[in-house]
C-alpha cells in the first residue's frame, strides 16, 4: 500500500495483519486443511523430488570426501577454509531470521510475526542443520568430530578454548538445541489440533504422540505461555551471540581483512539480513500457492522488507568503514587488501556484491516496492546472492594473497564443492517441503488471537 | 481530539524549568570564568578538559536526536511522552556549534598531527603522520569536515522542530509522514557524520590507532547518555503538572527496557573490541590498551565494566525498579556519570601515562554543562511538553481527561 494515499489517522499503523472476515473455526479449517484434506498435488511432487534428488547428489559427494579427503575439494594452502566455510556462514546466517522473528518479535510484542514464525523457525532448523554438515565434513576425518567437545579421555585431547572455533561448537550446538526446542513447543498445541481434526488412523496416532497429551485445559495454557516466553528469553541473546562468535572465528585471527573490530555487529546485521531474504524467498511463493495471502498480507512483506532495508544499511556501514579504515591506517597490509578487492584477480566478485547487497536493495526505500511481492522475491534473490558472495570475499580473497607474496595463491572451487552446496540447498529445500506438508506451517492458534473475537475485555 | 478538550490543558512546562535554567546558567557562567583563568595558566589541561565535556554534553544534543527519529519511525507513548524533552536537548546544537570553536585554538596541544612535523621525536609516528597529514587529518580538512557535521545536524534538527512545532495549533495537518521519510535516511545520515566526527575529534588524537567498531561505540555511548538525560528530566517534571498526570508506568517501563537494552549493546561493542585486539595483540592496536590497563587507568576500565555494564543490568532486570520513575531516575543519573567516565578513560589515557585527574576535569564539564542546561531548560520552556494535535498524542493525553 502507498503510503502517502493511506487514510491518515493513528490507526494506519494497525493495518491488517490478518484479513478481515475470518472466525476461529475458518482460521483453523484454512490452515490445517493443507496438512490433512488438501490433494498433494504434481506440484509437490515434482519440487520435492527434485530437491531430494539434490540432496542425494549432496550425499554423493560427501560419500566421495569420505573416501578420497578434502583434496577432493578446491581447498589448498593458502586457502584452507575455501567453500566450506563460506557455505557454513551463509547458512547460519540465514537461520538468524527464524529466531529473531520467534524470539525477539514476541519479546517485543509484534503481532504480525504470528503468521510467519512458524515457517521462519522451521526455515531456521533446516538452515542450522545445512550449515552444520559444512565444519562438520571439512574436519576431513568427521567420524573424529566429537573430539571437538571436551570430554575426558585416555588420549589426553583437550580442546583449546582461546580458539573461537571451539566457541563455534558451543555456540551453534546450543543454537540448534534452542531452536528446535522452540519450534517444538510452539508446534504442540497444533499438533493437538491436528490429532483431533486428522480421519486418518495413523496420522491420529502419530500427531497425537506428537502432541504430548495435550488436551488445552487452563492449566496446560498457562504452562505453555510461561515456558513459551522463557524460551524466547533464552533465544533472544542466541541472535546476537551466534553470528559474533562466527565473526571471532575471522576477527580474532590477524588476517588483514579478517582482523577487525566492527565484525560481531557488522556479522550480525548481515545474517539477519539474508535470514530475511530468505524468510521473503520463501513466504511469497507460499502464499501464493496455497492463497494464503489474507493470512501473510502486505503488512508482513513491508516489515520484512523494512528490516532487510535497515540491516542492509548497517552492513553498507561495514564496507564503508572498513574500506575507509583500510585507507586510513595507513597499514600497508590493510591498504593492500582494499586494493586486492578492488583490483585483484576476485574484483568482479567484489563489485558484483556491492551492488547486490548495497545498490539495489536501495530500492526498497520505495514504499510502493516494499509490498510489491515479485520486486521483494527479485530483491531477496539479489540479496542472498550478495551475502553469498560477500563469504566468499572475506574468506577467500583474505586468504589468498596476506603478507608473503611468496605464499600468495588462488582458489578454485571444484565440482565437489558446487556438488556438496548446491546439495545443501536441496535437502534444504526437501525439508521445507516436507514441512509444508506435513505440519501447520502457520500457527494456528497464534493466528486466532488475531482475531476481533480474541480480544478479551477486561 | 476537539481543540476545545486540549485548550483546557496546560501542557507547558511547570514555572520551576525556568528557575532551574537561569540557576544552571549562573553555575555555568561562574565555571565558564573559572575555567577561562585556568585555561590562561594551564591551556594543555584545559583543552583536554575541554574536548572532554564538549563531547559529553553534545552526546546527550546528538543521542536526543537519534532518539527522537527513531520514535518517528517506531511511534509508541514511550517517545511521545518524552518528545520535548528530547526535541529541547536537540535544539541546544547551536550552542554547541559556537562552543566547538575553542577546540580549533587548542588543535595542536589536543592533536598530535596538527603540530609541525619536525617536532615529533617519534621516526615511526612521523613517517605515519605524513601520509595521513598530508591527505585526511590536516587542519583545513578538519574544519571543513566539522562544517559538513554540523551542517548535516542542524539541517535534520530544524525540520525535526519546525514541523513539531506545526503540531501545536489545531489547525495542524499531519505531519507523521513527513517525519518518517526523513527519519530514515535522518538515521543513516547521523550514523556516518557521528562515526567520522568521532574519528575526526577523538580517535585521532592517537592518529596511528584504528579501530572499525569506534564510530558504533559512540553512537551508541550518544543514545545512552540522551535517554538517561531525558528520564532524569521527566523525573523533575514528574512532581508538576502536567507531567504528573501523563508519566504512566508503562512508559517508565519501556524507558527502562531500552536503557538496559543500550547498556547491553554498549558492553557488546566495548567486550568485542576488546576481546578483537586482545586476541590479535598487534603492536599497531593493543597500545591503545596497554595505556589504558597500566598506570592506574586499569582501575577506570574495570570500574566501567562493573558500574557502567554489570550492576545497572542487575538493576535493570527488575520490573518494579524500571516501572518507578523516582528510582530509575538514579540508575540514569548514575549512567550519565558512567557515561562521563567512558569518555574520560577514551580521552585523557593519551595524554597522561598515570591516572591523574586535573582540576579542569571537575571544573570544565561544570562550566559547558551549567551553559548547556541554561539554553536546555529555556529550550524546554518555550514549548508545551506535548504536541497535543500530533495525530498519536492522544495515546498520552487521554488518561488526563478520565
Amino acid at each position: 500500500m502507498d503510503e502517502r494515499t493511506e487514510p491518515v489517522t493513528a490507526e494506519r499503523e494497525r493495518a491488517p495483519v490478518i484479513e478481515p472476515g475470518y472466525t476461529f473455526g475458518s482460521v483453523t479449517d484454512k490452515i490445517s486443511s493443507i496438512v490433512l484434506t488438501r490433494p498433494t498435488s504434481n506440484g509437490w511432487f515434482f519440487g520435492f523430488g527434485l530437491a531430494f534428488l539434490l540432496t542425494m547428489m549432496m550425499l554423493y559427494a560427501i560419500g566421495y570426501l569420505c573416501v578420497r579427503g578434502t583434496g577432493i575439494w578446491g581447498v589448498t594452502i593458502p586457502i584452507g577454509w575455501g567453500f566450506a566455510i563460506v557455505n557454513f556462514v551463509w547458512w547460519i546466517g540465514i537461520g538468524h531470521a527464524g529466531t529473531l522473528i520467534s524470539a525477539i518479535l514476541l519479546l517485543l510484542r509484534q503481532s504480525w510475526r504470528n503468521s510467519i514464525n512458524r515457517f521462519a523457525e522451521a526455515m531456521t532448523l533446516f538452515a542450522v542443520a545445512s550449515a552444520g554438515i559444512f565444519p562438520l565434513i571439512h574436519v576431513g576425518r568427521p567420524w573424529l568430530a566429537y573430539w571437538l567437545f571436551p570430554y575426558p579421555n585416555t588420549m589426553k585431547v583437550w580442546p583449546q578454548f582461546r580458539s573461537p572455533l571451539i566457541w563455534d561448537v558451543f555456540a551453534v550446538s546450543t543454537y540448534a538445541t534452542i531452536s528446535l526446542l522452540f519450534w517444538f513447543i510452539g508446534l504442540i498445541p497444533d499438533l493437538a489440533t491436528l490429532r483431533d481434526r486428522s480421519t486418518n488412523h495413523a496420522s491420529r496416532i502419530i500427531y497425537g504422540i506428537l502432541a504430548m497429551g495435550w488436551r488445552g485445559s487452563a492449566r496446560h495454557w498457562h504452562r505453555y505461555e510461561t515456558a513459551y516466553l522463557l524460551l524466547a528469553g533464552l533465544a533472544t541473546p542466541l541472535v546476537l551471540s551466534v553470528h559474533t562468535v562466527v565473526s571471532f572465528d575471522f576477527a580474532i585471527g590477524i588476517v588483514p581483512g579478517w582482523h577487525t573490530t566492527i565484525f560481531p555487529p557488522y556479522f550480525v546485521a548481515g545474517a539477519i539480513y539474508s535470514g530475511f531474504a530468505m524468510v521473503l524467498m520463501l513466504s511469497i511463493p507460499i502464499r501464493k500457492i496455497f492463497q494464503l495471502e489474507d493470512f501473510i498480507t502486505e503488512r508482513h512483506l513491508q516489515n520484512s522488507a523494512k528490516v532487510m532495508l535497515a540491516t542492509g544499511l548497517i552492513v553498507a556501514y561495514g564496507y564503508i568503514i572498513e574500506g575507509f579504515m583500510g585507507w586510513y591506517s595507513g597499514n600497508r597490509y590493510d591498504g593492500f587488501t582494499l586494493w586486492n578487492r578492488l583490483h585483484g584477480p576476485y574484483a568482479f566478485f567484489y563489485y558484483m556484491l556491492l551492488i547486490c547487497n548495497i545498490v539495489i536493495p536501495q530500492v526498497l526505500w520505495i514504499p510502493r516496492l516494499r509490498s510489491s511481492p515479485i520486486w521483494l522475491f527479485l530483491v531477496s534473490g539479489v540479496v542472498l546472492v550478495g551475502m553469498w558472495l560477500e563469504r566468499f570475499i572475506i574468506v577467500v580473497v583474505s586468504l589468498h594473497r596476506d603478507f608473503l607474496t611468496s605464499s600468495w595463491g588462488m582458489y578454485y572451487p571444484t565440482r565437489w564443492d558446487w556438488m556438496t552446496y548446491i546439495g545443501t540447498i536441496g535437502m534444504f529445500l526437501a525439508a521445507m517441503f516436507l514441512f509444508v506438508r506435513v505440519l501447520p506451517m502457520i500457527s494456528i492458534f497464534e493466528m486466532r488471537t488475531l482475531l476481533p473475537e480474541a480480544e478479551v475485555k477486561e | 481530539m476537539s481543540p476545545a478538550r486540549v485548550d483546557n490543558l496546560d501542557l507547558m512546562a511547570p514555572p520551576i524549568i525556568r528557575t532551574i535554567g537561569r540557576r544552571s546558567l549562573v553555575v555555568g557562567l561562574i565555571f565558564a570564568a573559572l575555567s577561562l583563568i585556568g585555561a590562561f595558566i594551564r591551556p594543555d589541561q584545559f583543552f583536554r578538559a575541554y574536548l572532554l565535556s564538549f563531547m559529553a554534553w553534545l552526546g546527550v544534543c546528538l543521542g536526543s536526536m537519534a532518539i527522537l527519529m527513531l520514535r518517528h519511525l517506531t511511534k509508541g507513548g514511550w517517545g511521545m511522552i518524552i518528545r520535548r524533552i528530547l526535541g529541547a536537548a536537540m535544539r541546544t546544537l547551536p550552542l554547541l556549534a559556537l562552543l566547538f570553536i575553542p577546540i580549533f585554538l587548542g588543535l595542536p596541544k589536543l592533536y598530535i598531527w596538527a603540530r609541525p612535523l619536525d617536532s615529533i621525536s617519534d621516526q615511526h609516528l612521523r613517517e605515519h603522520l605524513q601520509q595521513v597529514t598530508q591527505s585526511y587529518l590536516s587542519v583545513s580538512g578538519f574544519a571543513i569536515r566539522a562544517v559538513i557535521y554540523f551542517v548535516i545536524w542542524g539541517g535534520l534538527i530544524f525540520f525535526l522542530t519546525r514541523w513539531s512545532s506545526e503540531q501545536d495549533h489545531p489547525s495542524a495537518r499531519d505531519n507523521s509522514t513527513r517525519f518518517k521519510a526523513l527519519s530514515g535516511p535522518g538515521l543513516v545520515l547521523y550514523g556516518f557524520t557521528i562515526s567520522f566526527a568521532a574519528i575526526d575529534w577523538v580517535m585521532s588524537i592517537d592518529p596511528s590507532w584504528i579501530s572499525t567498531i569506534y564510530g558504533l561505540s559512540f553512537l551508541i555511548g550518544e543514545v545512552l547518555s540522551a535517554l538517561c538525560f531525558a528520564v532524569v528530566v521527566e523525573r523533575i517534571l514528574f512532581r508538576y503538572k502536567p507531567m504528573s498526570e501523563l508519566l504512566k508506568p508503562d512508559y517508565v517501563h519501556d524507558h527502562g527496557k531500552l536503557m538496559l537494552a543500550f547498556i547491553m549493546v554498549w558492553a557488546y561493542f566495548a567486550f568485542s573490541q576488546w576481546l578483537i585486539i586482545w586476541a590479535g595483540n598487534l603492536p599497531d592496536e593493543i597500545t591503545w590498551y596497554m595505556r589504558r590497563l597500566n598506570g592506574g587507568w586499569g582501575y577506570v576500565g574495570l570500574f566501567l565494566v562493573l558500574f557502567h555494564f554489570a550492576v545497572p543490568f542487575v538493576f535493570l532486570l527488575s520490573r518494579p525498579f524500571k516501572r518507578d520513575v523516582t528510582r530509575l531516575v538514579w540508575l540514569a543519573i548514575w549512567i550519565m556519570l558512567m557515561r562521563y567516565l567512558d569518555l574520560y578513560w577514551m580521552i585523557e589515557p593519551n595524554f597522561s601515562q598515570k591516572l591523574s585527574v586535573t582540576w579542569a576535569d571537575v571544573v570544565v564539564p561544570f562550566a559547558v554543562g551549567g551553559l548547556w542546561l541554561g539554553y536546555f531548560f529555556h529550550n524546554l520552556a518555550s514549548k508545551p511538553l506535548v504536541p497535543a494535535y500530533d495525530v498519536s498524542a492522544n495515546e498520552v493525553l487521554e488518561p488526563v481527561h478520565d
